[in-house]
């Protein structure tokens, strides 16, 4: 027994001494996967992702997947042709390659959604380069060809229907990029004035030196990440700090008016103007203290001389034998003013999956938190969130009491992103309305979401099934939500669809919900034309207009003889309205206006049913015959600079390009080059591209970085299955002891 | 210390060393079960996925696998020379390629100019990797289109962070990687490139 025990006492020993070696190796182990799966920072520039942009930007592409380096933006010249309420925007801006590279460099332009792309014009180094439309796949062809040869070549796609990128080949180092684009846009009619409103937004984060970044969201960390701040909010520039020598980022803007009315009063939200009012009643405005820094959106306003002008401007335009017709008509602003304000019970459904992870999160949070702060005691409301779980503050919704608010705001301040999206439960229970005959309240259902969802056509069936008395008021998070749910549920909803694309916007656009939310609506509105003259009337039917909104449609006519009429219900009261065509003045740019429309309608017509083939044969024939760039059509650069003659090298001709006849580069080509700074960024982490057939040196590649592919599943198996064997020795052993 | 340790332990002769025993027996159970389920999960996921696939490929628009999950099939890649088939996952960050190969958000989409990358894990999904050789015909499906048919045209080594491949360059080529060398227990930053161009063009 003495014996045993010895023996006993020295393999517990030997044992216990290896358990430990084993657990020390186990726990090392399971160290190791989340050791691997934190990516290390590097040192060097700040890049960016695509969702960060939202203004125009040139981005070099880098190794690191998905992430660019911003290239300097030098000089931008705005300027805008506006004739009743369509602008036509020319926009035109230079860059600089701040690497020593021949680099591919994308150009990243956010548009309003109704506006519609149809020119870009491109000058790199001493080409001239403009689009073509073509079908997208052959406009890609057509560029990798052209890259591949080593010549400049670029391209514009839509990625998103308010989102555009350019691709541009073949940029040598140190070269400045000049790129124009041509686009529409509507003006928006309200409170008796219109408004065009040009985002410049943020400024440039070129290279902050020395600061660390960490590559984010798409790394194993995956959902849950929340990348630090200070990369998805840009660093600006406290007023006080910018350069008094020089502008970093001058911008100058000239708009031509011609209202179609005498003009009253003209005014620019953000800054000083000066209006150089013409005799022929048109107006030129331009900055007062020459070009500006680009911090704050230009905002243009101008109204009727005469408030009691009939609030309605008809244009037409004549465009390959057809006649298109654009009509804003705003009803009297004195219709349902004097309703009063009826107690509400809103419902507000917040997503927090894991698409809208950083700065969404917090633009839905501010933006739910500012609307909570803005209901009144007699109101009633409730919050639900969801992911792809979903959770309710208060079984049914509630009086809007200070201690009810303040619990419904707690619960906000905590909500993080996580999870998959959905949607479909969390609408249903907000639509579910315990009371659906009570007529003493509106019930509105605020939806705030990033709207990154598939099944859209089993939301619009729930919406149309369930929405009862409800209003459905969807509000766009993020830079680019989806836009096209968005404005098809608000539709389906009978409510509006509000876009808020930074926080800073965040109070400025609850507001105006919260406004509309309080009014009455204008309902079944109708254009009645002469018989025969109306071929296609975009958008069909005419949707529900809240207060301040004007009736906005665009039509392809046979003729512009007789009149028009609109006619709508509000409160009770009939709205009807009778315009002469005959007395619609010519404007530009209408018809691609009707053929943007056209696109999006047909869009929408997949949540009806139609099939994807037929919708795509529809909008690509549309969007070829109208030049715009749409889903299916890119416009893809060709090279318009004469060809260099045989025997002399590229490398040799240094003479000034000269801008082909009817280019208008304006100030823009003179504007003095700023100090560059040159980006502190290691060449390892740039996408080299070949570099010109013509000279200069071709950098080695470093291609696309690949991810992780190895789980620890056979060493964590192999040392589960040896840790057993041993205890399992080890009992065996045991029991013959106990035998002996 | 661990002979004083060892000692007190001699003194609970009983409960001691069984539960140590039993202890460890746990622990490798552990390991062992973290281990089989990442094998499992794998091939799971897969089972859900080809489910979800057959939705797609019915015309629903976005057919997640599973509820919670962020990404969703959009391919189904086979190799018949090895009877090898999984169903190719958007990118969904590197939480995709626990379930299924994915299609890396840079790359082109198959059929398209350019290079399709698609990522897998050596030990699960893109184990059969080691034993394809150039000439094994690849077909790719994705929902509404014709089979894509790759011949594979050769393989490569290279670094993670220094591939050479260029997503945007060039015409339409195949790119399947996993993590290099095969069998070796630990991560490490070489990569194995399975390169294929469509079979029409050879």
């Amino acid at each position: 027994m003495a014996a045993a025990r010895t023996h006993s006492s020295v393999g517990s020993q030997a044992w216990f001494g290896l358990t430990l070696a084993l657990a020390a190796l186990a726990a090392a182990l399971m160290l190791w996967s989340e050791a691997a799966a934190d990516e290390a920072p590097h040192d060097g520039p700040e890049l960016v992702r695509l969702s960060e942009i939202n203004e125009g930007a040139l981005l070099i592409r880098t190794v690191e997947h998905g992430q660019y380096l911003p290239a300097p933006m030098v000089a931008t010249e705005l300027d805008f042709t506006i004739n009743g309420p369509v602008i036509r925007a020319t926009v035109t801006q230079r860059f600089e390659n701040p690497t020593d590279a021949w680099v591919e460099a994308i150009y990243v332009f956010p548009m309003p959604e109704d506006s519609g792309v149809d020119r870009l014009r491109m000058q790199i180094g001493d080409r001239f380069i403009e689009g073509e439309i073509q079908e997208r796949q052959q406009a890609r062809r057509t560029y990798e060809a052209a890259r591949r040869n080593g010549q400049r070549a670029s391209l514009v796609e839509q990625e998103r229907p308010n989102m555009f990128t350019t691709s541009v080949a073949n940029i040598g180092p140190g070269e400045t990029i000049i790129i124009q684009i041509e686009y529409q846009d509507v003006a928006r009619f309200a409170d008796g004035r219109f408004q065009f409103r040009q985002p410049l937004g943020l400024t440039p984060r070129y290279v902050p030196q020395g600061r660390d970044y960490h590559l984010a969201a798409t790394g194993a960390r995956g959902n849950r990440a929340v990348p630090d701040a200070h990369r998805i909010t840009p660093p600006l520039l406290h007023p006080a700090a910018e350069p008094t020598d020089q502008l970093r980022l001058p911008v100058a803007i000239t708009a031509r008016l011609d209202a179609g009315f005498a003009l009253g009063e003209i005014a620019s939200l953000h800054h000083a103007t000066l209006v150089e009012r013409r005799d022929d009643g048109t107006a030129r405005i331009t900055l007062a203290d020459g070009p500006v820094p680009a911090n704050r959106d230009f905002v243009l306003t101008w109204r009727p001389e005469d408030p009691e002008t009939p609030s309605a401007a008809l244009f037409v335009e004549e465009w390959e034998g057809e006649t298109y017709l654009l009509a804003q008509v705003l009803p009297p602003a004195e219709m349902g003013a004097d309703t009063p304000r009826r107690a509400r019970e809103t419902i507000f459904v917040i997503d927090n999956s894991g698409s809208m992870a950083g700065a969404s999160m917090r633009q839905a949070r501010a933006a739910l938190i500012t609307a909570l702060q803005r209901l009144e005691p007699e109101d009633r409301f409730n919050v639900i969130r969801f992911d792809n779980t979903m959770e309710q503050v208060f079984p049914t919704a509630v009086d809007a009491t200070p201690q009810a608010v303040a619990r419904a705001l707690a619960f906000t301040r905590r909500l993080d992103a996580d999870g998959g999206t959905v949607m479909l439960p969390a609408l249903n229970a907000a639509l579910r309305d315990p009371n659906p005959e009570d007529a003493e309240r509106v019930r509105q259902v605020v939806f705030l979401t990033d709207g990154a969802i598939g099944n859209e056509a089993e939301l619009f069936a729930a919406i149309e099934r369930n929405l009862g008395r409800s209003r459905l008021f969807p509000v766009g998070i993020g830079s680019a939500p989806n836009t096209y749910f968005m404005n098809r549920a608000a539709r389906l909803g009978r409510g509006t669809f509000t876009g808020i694309g930074q926080v800073s916007d965040v109070e400025a656009r609850i507001d105006a919900l919260f406004t509309a939310l309080e009014r009455p609506v204008m309902t079944n509105l109708d254009a009645l034309f002469p018989e025969g003259a109306l071929s296609e009337i975009w958008p069909a039917p005419l949707p529900d207009l809240y207060h301040g909104e004007p009736v906005t449609l665009t039509a392809r006519l046979s003729g512009r003889d007789g009149v028009m009429i609109i006619e709508g219900e509000m409160a009770d009261e009939a709205w009807r309205e009778t315009l002469s065509l005959t007395e619609a003045r010519p404007g530009r740019g209408i018809a691609a206006l009707f053929a943007r429309n056209r696109i999006r309608a047909l869009e929408e017509a997949r949540f009806q049913g139609a099939r994807q083939v037929d919708i795509d044969a529809a909008i690509l024939e549309t969007a070829l015959d109208f030049d715009l760039v749409s889903r299916l059509t890119s416009l893809v650069a060709v090279d318009v600079t004469p060809a260099r003659p045989d025997g002399i090298p590229l490398a040799s001709r240094d003479v000034p390009a000269m801008a082909p006849d009817g280019w208008d580069f304006g100030r823009v080509r003179e504007a003095e080059a700023a100090p560059v700074q040159r980006a502190d960024i290691a060449a390892g982490h740039l996408a080299y591209r070949s570099a010109p057939a013509s000279g200069g040196q071709a950098a080695a590649s470093n291609g696309l970085a690949l991810p992780a592919t190895a789980t620890p599943r056979e060493l964590l198996m192999g040392l589960g299955g040896l840790l057993m064997l041993f205890a399992l020795i080890w009992l065996m052993t045991r029991r013959e002891e106990r035998l002996w | 210390m661990v002979i004083a340790l060892s000692r007190q332990f001699s003194r609970f002769r009983l409960p001691g060393p069984r539960l140590v025993a039993l202890g460890l027996m746990a622990t490798g159970l552990v390991l062992f079960a973290q281990g089989a389920w990442l094998g499992v999960k794998a091939d799971i996921a897969q089972v859900l996925l080809a489910q979800s696939w057959t939705r797609a490929i019915d015309g629903e628009s976005a057919s997640t696998p599973w509820p919670w999950a962020d990404f969703r099939p959009v391919a189904r890649l086979s190799v018949p020379s090895l009877g090898e088939h999984a169903i190719i996952l958007s990118d969904g960050g590197a939480e995709a390629l626990a379930f299924g190969p994915a299609l890396l958000d840079a790359s082109a989409r198959p059929g398209e100019p350019g290079v399709s990358v698609i990522a897998a894990h050596r030990d699960t999904h893109f184990a059969f990797l080691e034993a394809v050789r150039p000439g094994d015909l690849i077909v790719l499906e994705q929902a509404g289109e014709a089979p894509l048919r790759y011949r594979v045209t050769g393989m490569d080594v290279v670094d993670a962070e220094r591939s050479g491949i260029e997503p945007g360059i060039g015409p339409a080529r195949l790119a399947l990687v996993t993590c290099w060398p095969f069998g070796s227990l630990v991560p490490g930053p070489d990569r194995y490139v399975v390169w294929a161009e469509p079979a029409a063009r050879l």
